[in-house]
């Protein structure tokens, strides 16, 4: 069995488990880890695998974009998020709370006639710290939804950062909108 | 819910023409029929996993799951004792069977499990299955911030409320099946990380 027969194997296992079979594959797949203990194994890691991802995600490990919806998703599940919405030139004080689980940031923008956005991070000096190509975004939402690793904001000191959003085709690219970020760390007295 | 999977995949998962590889399970069946109790506890072990998977599927919570490892269990050695398998070949599917009953009957008469535990001895049902390792936190903190943006957004809004594809494209603004494309990438792009990144 080659690994790419695993990979494909994982990835029907994975839509058993999230319910995207329809009913007669989905008993056959039940009746085959019946039977089966490597496959079974297999969809057990992938169960542990997802719940990891889950625990790293609110022990905020590392950033990722998302949709407004799930942001609302985190929400009704308790999460509890310190959250920027900032227009295009916009700019933020922005900080972190020792009970806040997330940031987040809702960066507008028109994004009407995209095909790709790539999200970039520059630090205090401009220069480039990082640049994310073709993020995902809900297109109905104008809006790019960032959540920031809060492992690393918590360690931040006093230091400002900049997004920038630009629209990019084959041949050329255009700042759709960029957005500000004073960040000091967290002060109880407001 | 379209499942998008093709006839080879279906086949994939068909049950084998062949029942050797599952001998043991038959084996097991047949000595507990002949009155073996040597044979109930490895029975048990074999089983004890596959139910709990089939159990968290459907359930969707590790304390159900396993009182339904308990119950299934309980019921088949049961039968098994009094010789009321009529085909220990078919082992599993009886299991199976016995399985989605046994969870239709608990919706039922959640009163008959407290019953059932009180009059049967379940010292043979193995403790739940200890959780495999995952992933050490900074090893897949790593491995998931080195995949492509829209992958890393896909596993997470998958993984983080076993959100499927049909869903998670409508809030993309994508299909179904290209979110199952960007699934199926990521997971390799883990899996392939995880495997060679060295611990922290």
């Amino acid at each position: 069995m080659t690994a790419d027969h695993h990979e494909h194997q994982a990835s029907e296992l994975l839509a058993y488990w999230l319910d995207e079979l329809d009913e007669a594959v989905a008993e056959a797949v039940e009746e085959h880890l019946f039977r089966c203990d490597a496959c079974g194994a297999r969809l057990r890691e992938l169960i542990q695998l997802g719940g990891a991802v889950r625990k790293a995600l609110l022990t905020g490990s590392f950033g990722t974009v998302v949709t407004p919806s799930f942001i609302r998703r985190l929400q009704d599940a308790g999460a509890r998020l310190r959250q920027y919405h900032l227009d295009p030139g916009g700019s933020v004080n922005c900080t972190l709370a020792p009970d806040d689980d997330l940031v987040v940031s809702h960066l507008r923008v028109d994004m009407s006639g995209v095909r790709q956005v790539d999200l970039l991070i520059d630090d205090e000096n401009g220069a480039l710290l990082h640049r994310a190509r073709h993020v995902a975004f809900d297109p109905a939402s104008s809006e790019v939804t960032v959540i920031p690793p809060v492992a690393l904001v918590r360690r931040m000191g006093t230091s400002r950062q900049r997004m920038r959003l630009m629209a990019v085709d084959r041949s050329s690219e255009r700042l759709l909108g960029e957005y500000t970020f004073n960040h000091s760390p967290y002060d109880p007295r407001g | 819910m379209d499942s998008g999977l093709s006839i080879e995949t279906r086949g994939f998962y068909a049950p084998p023409v062949q029942d050797t590889p599952f001998d043991i399970d038959a084996d097991l069946a047949r000595r507990i029929s002949a009155g073996d109790s040597q044979a109930e506890a490895p029975f048990c072990g074999r089983f004890a996993p596959r139910i709990r998977l089939f159990g968290l599927k459907r359930l969707r919570s590790d304390a159900a799951a396993a009182d339904l490892v308990q119950d299934v269990l309980i019921m088949a050695l049961q039968k098994l004792r009094a010789g009321a398998v009529r085909e220990p070949e078919h082992i599993a599917s009886f299991m199976l069977g016995t399985a989605r009953q046994m969870m239709l009957d608990s919706m039922r008469n959640s009163g008959r499990r407290e019953r059932i535990l009180s009059e049967y001895p379940i010292d043979l049902i193995p403790a739940e299955e200890p959780a495999v390792e995952g992933a050490p936190d900074g090893r897949l903190q790593h491995c998931l911030q080195a995949l492509p943006e829209r992958e890393r957004t896909v596993l997470v809004m998958t993984f983080y409320d076993d959100c499927p594809a049909d869903a998670l494209g409508t809030q993309l603004g994508v299909s179904s099946g290209n979110v199952r494309v960007i699934r199926h990438r990521g997971l390799q792009h883990l899996r392939d990380c995880l495997e060679n990144a060295e611990a922290p």
